[in-house]
């Protein structure tokens, strides 16, 4: 005789389920809102790591933000290189992903050489890419000596220096994005190609009107999990540059840490780095609302 | 937990900088370092310290921005995992002020070895009167420079930095550059060198430090003076992106032969002259940074070993400083390592040492003794708000250099914002 599962027997497994999670949540809570509390609580208040605290709490953090003319130059420097670098990291991704996904047989295993550059420590990939930028040491240069041609200085301007940046964080970060759009890519029936084909479609065409809609949750999710990761942008820029020439790679995440560490301002810091973390979360929230309208 | 929230906002903030906290055993002490041949020394022969007082000492040493953070993690955190810690002069000010160390003038006062170790570098960690860190060396500015380039061109060796400009104009060559110097931002960066110009024109940080007036100053015609000089003689005659170069780089160009002089410290130039080091070694010369109308004023750079005030067992830290510092210790270490630049006296007239400094160059010991003689103490000012300032003053410096503002802007910005960081 068969009977239906007892409402107690499902209830008792379901308290089950959720003492499962206590682990995670317990984790969750220590690791990430313990010390987001503690950042939000420091933003508010005047801990100077020179002058201490006169336990002054108020906005005065978030009005002087407002004026900052550096954090203005932090924001540009960091939407730079946030834009570009996703940008070239999902184009260069998608384009990788898109010729790994159609070879077969034993060569497959010659994606791992893609995902080498994802597994080199980031001070490590700005030391090389440091080397390579800097015309005294790099090989490039030396190549083009040969023929007579100067290869420009890059690091000593603006624009130059933010391509750099934008340049080694490109190269150890398109595996990322390479990886989850290949796998989007296996998880595509090859029966739409065929249904496609059968109906007259070029391969060209199969691939802009099937393959391409059906990938754009996974190129979303790419995007956001490469946005929120490049507004930290951090050892890139210490290592290469100092954030120069002059100011002009700090970005603000940069900018934080120099407040903090350098200028001894723990509180304006917090501020810098609060809402940054509210920027990251507005977007990602609008961005995982697309991707729900989307894939429903 | 005002310490809590700062603890927790860093490890936030930097979760990509890992603090590995050790768990203390009896009689075993944790000492935090940043790189450099004296720590990696001293590393190298932890082992004697455990064989002579059986206290074993787990020596960490790890890169200068690491070190930053790592220290500072602990220090808000008051975790009590570090019980010596590398003490930097130009950082000592203000981790008193944020009560970071621990006074040890008892201590220091009961070491043998203090009468042995030189005053000026000593007297430098001495603030309201209490005695916060024990010297290990004192690095100072030097130039080298290539003999066989300066004989061809039928030049001497530049006294000023007037002079410079005119050698400079005749050794320059698409080969090999005139000079290379630290550019990128930073206090411990382009304004370990930039200073030396500033203050051989008579330029200043402050109207006048040492009678207690710290109204900044920067912006005046000397400093003006000294930095179209500094950055004619980069942009013009150095290497191609000499605007960015750090000492890494400045050293590469001259070890590869890239460039004619080298302005740079202890350390590094002691490797340009040491023929183990460089292939151009025994073309290359050593003597002091140029001067100017106000005189010369070479670069110092003291580090010590201080204890945290959240040290958990400070009597073995001092032990461990004292032996850190002992003459026998710091022997090995400038035997073993390329470490010239001891404030042990003594060390200086052991004859092995005599001999393997005299051997990398015969002048080196010699110059090096006279441009520590003619540094001032305050060279970059001893004062909590330093590494702010210096931040601040280096990245408009470094701005101009690279054409992003002019010289005067520059100074202009540079004083407006020592004014803001000093509260004026």
């Amino acid at each position: 005789m068969t009977s239906k599962p007892q409402p107690r027997a499902t209830a008792e497994l379901e308290r089950g389920y959720r003492n499962m999670l206590l682990p995670a949540v317990f984790a969750v809570g220590i690791f990430a809102i313990v010390p987001l509390a503690g950042m939000l609580a420091l933003s508010f208040s005047d801990y100077h790591l020179i002058r201490g605290t006169n336990w002054d709490f108020g906005f005065k953090n978030f009005v002087r933000l407002v004026s900052d003319k550096r954090l203005m130059g932090s924001v540009y420097a960091m939407s730079v290189l946030s834009f570009f670098g996703v940008l070239t990291q999902v184009l260069i991704g998608a384009a990788i992903a898109v010729g790994l996904s159609k070879i077969v047989g034993k060569w497959r295993l010659g994606r791992v050489l893609f995902l080498l550059p994802y597994a080199v420590p980031h001070v490590a990939v700005a030391l090389i890419w440091l080397s390579l930028f800097t015309p005294t040491l790099s090989p490039i240069n030396a190549f083009f000596d040969l023929f007579g041609i100067t290869v420009p200085s890059f690091l000593t301007t603006q624009n130059g220096a933010l391509f750099a940046i934008v340049m080694a964080d490109t190269w150890t970060n398109f595996p990322f994005a390479m990886l989850i759009i290949l796998a989007a890519l296996q998880g595509i029936s090859p029966d739409l190609d065929e249904a496609a084909a059968l109906d007259g479609a070029t391969r060209v065409q199969s691939f802009f009107y099937v393959t391409l809609p059906l990938l754009i949750p996974a190129f979303l999710m790419v995007t956001l999990f490469r946005f929120i990761d490049s507004l930290k942008h951090f050892p890139m820029i210490f290592v290469m540059t100092k954030g120069g020439p002059g100011r002009s790679t700090q970005a603000t995440n940069y900018y934080a840490y120099i407040q903090t560490f350098q200028n001894s301002n723990v509180a304006y810091g917090a501020a810098i780095a609060v809402t940054l973390f509210i920027v990251a979360a507005i977007i990602s929230f609008y961005v995982a609302r697309l991707n729900q309208r989307i894939t429903s | 937990m005002k310490r809590l929230l700062t603890t927790l906002l860093s490890a936030s903030l930097f979760a990509g900088v890992a603090a590995t906290t050790t768990v203390h055993a009896q009689d075993e002490i944790n000492v935090v370092m940043f790189g450099m041949p004296y720590t990696k020394g001293l590393q190298a022969i932890a082992g004697d310290f455990e064989k002579e007082t059986g206290i074993k000492a787990n020596i960490d040493v790890i890169g200068q921005d690491v070190f930053e953070n790592r220290i500072t993690l602990s220090f808000t955190g008051n975790t009590g995992d570090i019980d010596v810690v590398h003490t930097p002069v130009i950082q000592v000010q203000r981790w008193v002020a944020a009560d970071w160390l621990k006074p040890i003038t008892a201590e220091v006062d009961a070491m043998a070895v203090k009468s042995d170790i030189m005053a000026g570098p000593l007297d430098a960690y001495k603030i309201n009167g209490e005695q916060w860190a024990v010297p290990y060396m004192a690095a100072t500015g030097l130039m080298t420079y290539r003999k066989d380039i300066l004989e061809a061109a039928g030049v001497e060796v530049p006294q000023t930095w007037e002079e410079m400009l005119a050698v400079a104009a005749k050794v320059h060559s698409d080969e090999t550059a005139a000079i290379a110097m630290r550019a990128v931002p930073g206090q411990g960066f382009n304004m370990f060198i930039f200073p030396m110009v500033m203050r051989a024109y008579g330029g200043k940080f402050f109207e006048d430090y040492t009678a207690g007036d710290l109204t900044p100053a920067i912006n005046s015609p000397e400093t003006l003076e000294a930095l179209n000089v500094y950055m004619k003689l980069l942009n013009e005659y150095g290497p191609q992106g000499a605007g960015n170069f750090n000492f890494a780089e400045v050293q590469a160009a001259a070890q590869n032969g890239q460039i004619t002089f080298a302005v740079e410290g202890t350390g590094i130039a002691a490797s340009l002259v040491d023929p183990d080091k460089s292939k151009f070694a025994d073309k290359t010369g050593i003597t002091l940074p140029p001067g100017g109308p106000a005189g010369r004023s070479p670069a110092i750079a003291v580090h010590g070993l201080g204890i945290p005030a959240s040290a958990k067992n400070p009597e073995l830290s001092a032990k461990f400083i004292e032996w850190a510092v002992s003459a026998e210790t710091m022997t090995k270490i400038a035997l073993a390592q390329p470490f010239s630049n001891f404030t042990t006296q003594s060390v200086a007239q052991n004859e092995e040492v005599i001999a393997k400094y005299s051997k990398v160059h015969p002048d080196f010991l010699a110059v090096q003794a006279e441009a520590l003689n003619l540094a001032v103490g305050h060279y970059r000012p001893l004062l909590p708000e330093w590494p702010a300032l210096g931040q601040a003053i280096g990245e408009n410096i470094n701005g101009a250099l690279n054409g992003l503002m002019s010289p005067e802007e520059a100074l202009e910005a540079a004083e407006q914002e020592m004014r803001d960081i000093l509260g004026l």
